[in-house]
């Protein structure tokens, strides 16, 4: 009997149990809801040249996200497109720009290696052919976005898990049926930006520092110069992004390794050499240049004439076994063969392999392709050392959206300190021809790869496209410090950008993910909210009062009449 | 379309209230002046709640449940309880029959706890762009606040105020008022010690809120029985 009782008393309190769970899941069902979410993103560059207008034309953004171009005949004019450009299909956005086709918003996701906090290691072959795959797109895709007039807001963003999970959702969205519009809900970016402004005289930052040489006695002769140059800002699709490893954050390194190298060899008289060594991080790189010409229009004619010769070193962060040296002057050039001759002689005691190529000057053509051009528009013999072979357009290869870290390899800028640093010594020192290593491995004078990895590691983390970089900017005056350790007579020269370029502000922004309820999603639950009032409302009438009052309550005065009546 | 959704919740929040005062006997019998007593009786309430709350509570640092303090918490809970004594007992009605009474109280004092723990909330959130279930839920705590409101003032009425009721029913109704009155202290402890998310903890109250309701309807007309 008491086992029967509790065993129904049992029964009776799991089917109270799975009421309840029942209950609970249908409560469950509902519980679907994510906050805000805010992801740092890196607008297009936006600028004017000659007047012509390029880039991303808008910053603020206010639309429902949507995954997919591939739907004919929908109206996309109120839809951010989100797009991850591993899954980019470059023919298809061409098309799709070229066509100015209308649309809300532009979101493309950056793969998270090309994040400048990932730092991770290079991964097998495999994943190193992915990234080969990868660059190459970017590569087409600046190239595409820089020179395109777009009417609509394009962003950047890295991929992360909540920005993965909101494209899972859209996509998902997308693929039921409709995308997402004001009345399908679904996400909505949001980014407001003010409208986007002209900076007013960007200027240029060149840096420059000296290591005098020692003259020696009874010589009264002014001292020659040899001037080392590397230009460190960098121009990109995404400003805020624009680190620009390789080009030229490589050969920034590289000078201020020489400069350190040569610094401890002149603070002793007896090792200081007959030349002055002049170091300059100029900027203006992408722009023809620019800083460069300034910067030499500044030096007055006697210190232009006694520069022998200046070396600008560009992209030499990430070649194998062949470097070129570009010169303007014919190869046949006296000071070009000796040049030329200092640098392969000591590339093959190294095992390396170093090319010289000579591209003609034509004044009239407006393309600086190569920092010595500058140079030599002034007769000063100069050369650039690059891993480039062919002289790369205006805005190429000036440290975009691909150059990140991961690209650039510490062993290969070793390579080139070492190259030029010995080339530079044994001139310097009259060496020519000697198999003297000045600079050997285990020596004092030895190459530090760890002072070479920070600073390519903080080079590859500092966007430094040079309209955006204020007057005493924190890196421009790192930079500063660490050429006045090594040299003398460091100074800041600020000149200003002119030309034929404008450029416009807003370079990051915060976008806010918000999920939103549809309109029909609104008017569903007032519809439901009021059946639930009206139930309620009746159901209170019929069990305090009776059906009859409820009844009555629809029907009209007719029967108050009928009473009078 | 967030001012339609702020709207939606404000429905949902406040409309089962008005819904109440105009289907039952409450409007026929115009007791809309003891709600609003009871609803200022209910203020005065809270403000001694916040004093004494502010006094013997330790502000916790982390969302975790500490036993003792959520004892206190009860406790001070109950001055919930002599508010609501005093709103039944002392305050001077006009001659309405106890069975309007406890409703228009309960009623009073269940708006007044909606506009006061509510009604800001759902200005500020509810009109955001981003979408969440919370306010819909809120709403629905807050019809389930009634359900028990009404419950507690109904037991109360039972208590307080009905002197000829069946003696086997004083205990039943006194654990009942009991439950109903801690209803608080138990929702927060789902909350906070068992870890239980928001449409849980509603679909709980929902469900108990029900159940309380019918189990007082039931001692109430017990009650009635023997006296009429």
């Amino acid at each position: 009997m008491a086992t029967t009782s509790k065993a129904r008393q049992r029964e009776v309190f799991e089917s109270m149990y799975s009421v309840i769970a029942l209950l609970f899941i249908l409560v469950a069902c509902v519980e679907v809801l994510d906050a805000a979410t805010v992801v740092d993103v890196y607008r297009l560059i936006q600028y004017d040249l000659a007047g012509v207008p390029f880039g991303s034309r808008l910053a603020s953004l206010n639309h429902h996200a949507g995954s997919s171009l591939f739907s004919p005949g929908t109206d996309l004019s109120r839809t951010v497109l989100v797009l991850p450009v591993r899954e980019l299909n470059i023919t298809f956005i061409r098309e799709f720009i070229g066509q100015r086709q209308p649309l809300g918003g532009l979101l493309l996701l950056l793969p998270r290696i090309f994040s400048s906090e990932n730092r991770g290691s290079m991964g097998g072959a495999d994943q190193n052919s992915g990234k080969e795959l990868m660059r190459n797109i970017l590569m087409e895709l600046e190239r595409l976005l820089i020179h395109a007039n777009i009417p609509y807001p394009v962003y950047f963003a890295f991929e992360d898990d909540n920005i993965d999970s909101v494209l899972a959702d859209v996509k998902k969205n997308d693929a039921t049926g409709q995308p997402a519009t004001a009345t399908t809900g679904g996400y909505k970016l949001v980014v407001s930006a003010p409208e986007p402004k002209k900076l007013i005289s960007p200027t240029m930052i060149n840096i420059q520092g000296w290591l005098p040489g020692l003259k020696a006695d009874g010589d009264s002769n002014q001292l020659p110069t040899i001037a080392i140059v590397a230009s460190y800002d960098t121009f990109g699709a995404a400003p805020a992004l624009s680190v620009g490893s390789d080009s030229n954050g490589s050969g920034v390194v590289a000078l201020l390794e020489i400069a350190r190298l040569f610094s401890i060899l002149y603070s002793n008289p007896k090792t200081t050499g007959r030349y002055n060594l002049l170091f300059g991080l100029t900027s203006g790189g992408p722009y023809n240049y620019n800083g460069t010409h300034k910067w030499l229009q500044s030096f007055d004619q006697r210190l232009r004439e006694s520069i022998d010769y200046a070396i600008c070193l560009n992209s030499i962060g990430s070649w194998e076994n062949e470097l070129w040296i570009h010169v303007s002057k014919p190869p046949e050039n006296a000071y070009i063969k000796q040049i030329f001759e200092g640098f392969s002689n000591v590339a093959e005691e190294l095992g390396l392999k170093v090319g010289l190529k000579h591209k003609k000057i034509n004044i009239s053509n407006p393309r600086v392709a190569w920092e010595h051009e500058q140079f030599s528009r002034l007769r000063v013999t100069a050369a650039t050392l690059s891993e480039l072979s062919v002289a790369p357009e205006l805005l190429e290869s000036t440290g975009g959206l691909f150059e990140s870290r991961h690209f650039v390899s510490e062993a290969a800028i070793i390579r080139s300190v070492k190259l030029v640093a010995e080339s530079l010594a044994r001139h310097i020192y009259s060496h020519h021809g000697k198999n003297i290593k000045i600079f050997a491995d285990d020596s004092s004078l030895a190459i530090n790869p760890s002072y070479i990895t920070s600073w390519i590691d903080l080079l590859s983390r500092t966007p430094r496209v040079a309209p955006f970089l204020s007057k005493n900017d924190p890196f421009i005056m790192a930079l500063k410090e660490e050429l006045a350790d090594f040299t003398v007579d460091v100074n800041l020269q600020h000149e200003s950008l002119d030309g034929i370029f404008t450029f416009y502000d807003t370079t990051s922004a915060r976008l806010n993910v918000y999920q939103v309820a549809s309109v029909t999603f609104d008017l569903l639950l007032l519809l439901v909210l009021g059946s639930y009032l009206i139930i309620l409302f009746s159901f209170l009438v019929i069990t305090t009062r009776g059906l009859d009052d409820l009844i009555s309550l629809f029907r009209r005065p007719p029967s108050r009449k009928a009473k009078t009546a | 379309m967030t001012v339609f959704h702020f709207f939606n919740c404000a429905i949902l929040t406040f409309g089962p209230h008005a819904v109440y005062y105009s289907a039952t006997p409450l409007s026929e019998y115009d007791t809309i002046g003891t709600s609003v007593k009871a609803a200022l009786v209910y203020l005065l309430t809270a403000l001694v709640k916040l004093v004494c709350l502010a006094t013997f509570l330790n502000v916790s640092e982390n969302d975790s449940f500490d036993p003792y303090q959520e004892l206190l918490k009860a406790l001070i809970g109950f001055i919930d309880v002599a508010g609501l004594y005093f709103a039944l007992t002392q305050l001077t009605h006009r001659n309405i029959s106890q069975n309007h009474k406890f409703q228009a109280v309960g009623l009073g004092w269940a708006f007044a706890d909606s506009v006061l723990h509510r009604l800001a909330p759902l200005w500020v959130g509810a009109r955001g762009l981003e979408f969440t279930w919370d306010y819909i839920l809120q709403g629905l705590e807050a019809n389930a606040n009634l359900v028990l409101c009404i419950s507690l003032a109904a037991l109360g009425s039972l208590m307080w105020l009905r002197k000829n009721k069946p003696k086997t029913l004083i205990p039943i109704i006194y654990a009942c008022a009991g439950i109903v009155a801690t209803m608080p202290s138990i929702t927060s402890y789902l909350r906070r010690g068992l870890g239980w998310h928001f449409p849980k903890v509603v679909g709980f109250e929902l469900f108990t809120s029900l159940v309380m309701a019918f189990i007082s309807w039931q001692l109430f007309a017990a009650c009635q029985r023997p006296s009429t």
